[in-house]
């Protein structure tokens, strides 16, 4: 947006905004980044990018990767968004049950929340398995493009269901592939009550997911086990999984107001986020 | 030129002051407004509406309905989740060199290993007489300032256990036993204090400060501590005292966001 369209930035300094821009670079960067290929993806002079980069790692938004001149996120971004997803009462609530389906099952336990048409993972478990699922908390994902995502997708109404499509050929694009995992998720949450869906690493076991709904039957979001869990075209999940999942939307049915998501307020349609990197598994 | 370089200067720093602003909402508080800004950050209020106002462009502070402004969920871009997460001693480590840098004394971390107190880092200081730490060693929980400080995070009934398995509580420095009332007293003092200060030995006598580091479910992450020679180290002196305190704050807000590592 230019300052002629929005003249109330004009009171900006415009070393704030190449500072965020620099910021910006480094977050969505997947190896660590220079200064001078800062420069050149923001068609700034060096001078300009040192500057802005000095100021980011005095306040410990950046750090340089292992003391070389190359620089990684600081400390600073990553206590920020602990602080935002610690504003999710679900967070302190979920995490005693989810040590628990962790410990006993030895697979990756978690909460994602719904944040638009987003799902937003909050809480997790790792449990001891050597070969685990690295299901990382403040993970952002389109809500047909990961477990937790498509329990959530499933469990939305007609309507809505139909307003995210729209949201998502515009600015998602998925795959045909992609409709179709989404198409029988939400089939076999419709008929099972909880979503199994292969993993990548076995092709005869799979993973569970279940929306967690608020007394009134609104998803808020859903409770996930991620790994070799259940055999594949199983129907159903462990007990230990269902009694926590139950317990949950208990917990959620006594206090309605202090489990809503602090941006339930807003209009699914205008919360836009720029999708970090995230590592895959190959 | 040189004056281009010179605004250029100045904006850095009012961008400094927006990046500040932006950290203050690590600490425990959901939303602020001007005024606590202004009175937390010693800025002008100018300067603080104008920070404040540059975040909500941004995304990175909502507004809300008392006015007041908030984390705005486009601080989920600003992660990376290709890397890794800090740990303790992470999250320590700048705390640690600017605890030596006030104090001009050593720091160590400490954490938990089922009856033993474990240092997993240390600044040594260069002066003199210095309070060493050998990193990795085991000591029991009765037996330095830190482990007395685990002890008193624990509930009651778990120390009397530890006290029931350890004694004899045998002491190295000085050589002797540790009697349960002595344990008590100190675990007691810590508790209505907040953090331990012990004192041992003759010629000289060494003072430390040990502090509490708490996780995000209430538990104990594990415990920093700074301590020298008496003659030259007061942690309750007036000079030192609300510095120590701020700094070890500081970490707190931090270390509150983690959940404790299982040993």
């Amino acid at each position: 947006m230019s300052d002629a369209e929005n003249p109330g930035r004009a009171v900006v300094n415009t070393s704030a905004l190449h500072v965020f821009d620099a910021l910006r670079i480094v977050a969505a960067a997947s190896e660590p980044v220079g200064a001078s290929d800062i420069a050149r993806q923001l068609g700034l002079p060096a001078s300009t990018v040192y500057r802005a980069l000095i100021t980011l790692e005095e306040s410990e938004y950046i750090d340089r990767f292992q003391s070389s001149a190359r620089y990684e996120l600081g400390a600073m971004p990553r206590l920020l968004n602990r602080a935002l997803l610690r504003r999710f009462t679900l967070q302190r609530e979920s995490a005693p049950l989810l040590r628990l389906l962790a410990e006993e099952s030895g697979e990756t336990a978690s909460v994602s929340v719904r944040l638009g048409w987003y799902s937003l993972r909050i809480a997790v478990a790792y449990g001891s398995h050597d070969f685990y699922h690295r299901d990382r908390l403040g993970e952002v994902t389109p809500l047909h493009a990961s477990l937790p995502s498509r329990v959530i997708l499933g469990a939305l109404g007609d309507s809505a269901l139909m307003q995210y499509w729209a949201f998502a050929e515009k600015y998602f694009k998925p795959t045909s592939a992609e409709r179709k995992l989404t198409h029988s998720s939400a089939q076999s949450l419709r008929r099972d009550g909880v979503v199994i869906e292969a993993i990548a690493a076995s092709s005869e076991k799979a993973a569970v997911g279940a929306p967690l709904r608020n007394g009134n039957g609104e998803v808020i979001g859903a409770l996930v086990l991620h790994g070799p869990i259940v055999k594949s075209g199983a129907t159903s999940a462990p007990a230990s999984f269902l009694s926590a999942r139950k317990s949950l939307e208990a917990s959620i049915a006594a206090a309605p107001q202090r489990f809503a998501s602090p941006f339930a307020h807003l209009n699914p349609n205008d919360i836009r986020i720029a999708l970090p990197p995230s590592p895959s598994f190959d | 030129m040189a004056s281009s370089e010179a605004t250029d200067r100045e904006h850095n720093k009012a961008t400094a002051r927006i990046l500040r602003v932006l950290s203050t909402y690590v600490s425990e508080a959901d939303d602020f407004g001007v005024s606590e800004l202004n009175q937390r950050l010693g800025m002008t209020k100018n300067m603080v509406h104008r920070a404040l106002t540059t975040l909500a462009e941004q995304g990175y502070l909502i507004r809300n309905k008392a006015g007041r402004y908030e984390l705005g969920y486009r601080i989920l871009e600003l992660q990376n989740l290709a890397q890794a997460e800090p740990d303790f001693r992470a999250l320590a480590a700048p705390f640690m060199r600017q605890l030596y840098e006030l104090t001009g004394e050593s720091v160590s971390l400490a954490v938990r290993a089922d009856d033993f107190t474990v240092f997993i880092d240390a600044v040594e200081t260069r002066k003199l007489g210095a309070w060493r730490t050998q990193i990795g060693a085991l000591r029991p929980l009765h037996a330095s300032a830190s482990g007395r400080v685990i002890l008193s995070s624990l509930p009651d009934a778990d120390v009397d256990s530890y006290i029931e398995r350890r004694s004899p509580m045998r002491l190295t420095r000085p050589t002797g036993v540790m009697k349960p009332a002595d344990l008590w007293r100190s675990i007691q003092n810590t508790r209505q204090r907040g953090y331990e200060i012990a004192r041992r030995g003759a010629n000289p006598v060494m003072v430390a400060a040990a502090f509490p580091i708490g996780d995000s479910e209430g538990g104990l992450h594990g415990v920093i501590a700074v301590g020298g020679p008496e003659e030259r180290f007061d942690p309750e002196s007036p000079r030192l005292a609300p510095t120590l305190h701020a700094l070890v704050d500081d970490l707190r807000a931090r270390t509150k966001l983690y959940a404790a590592e299982s040993a």
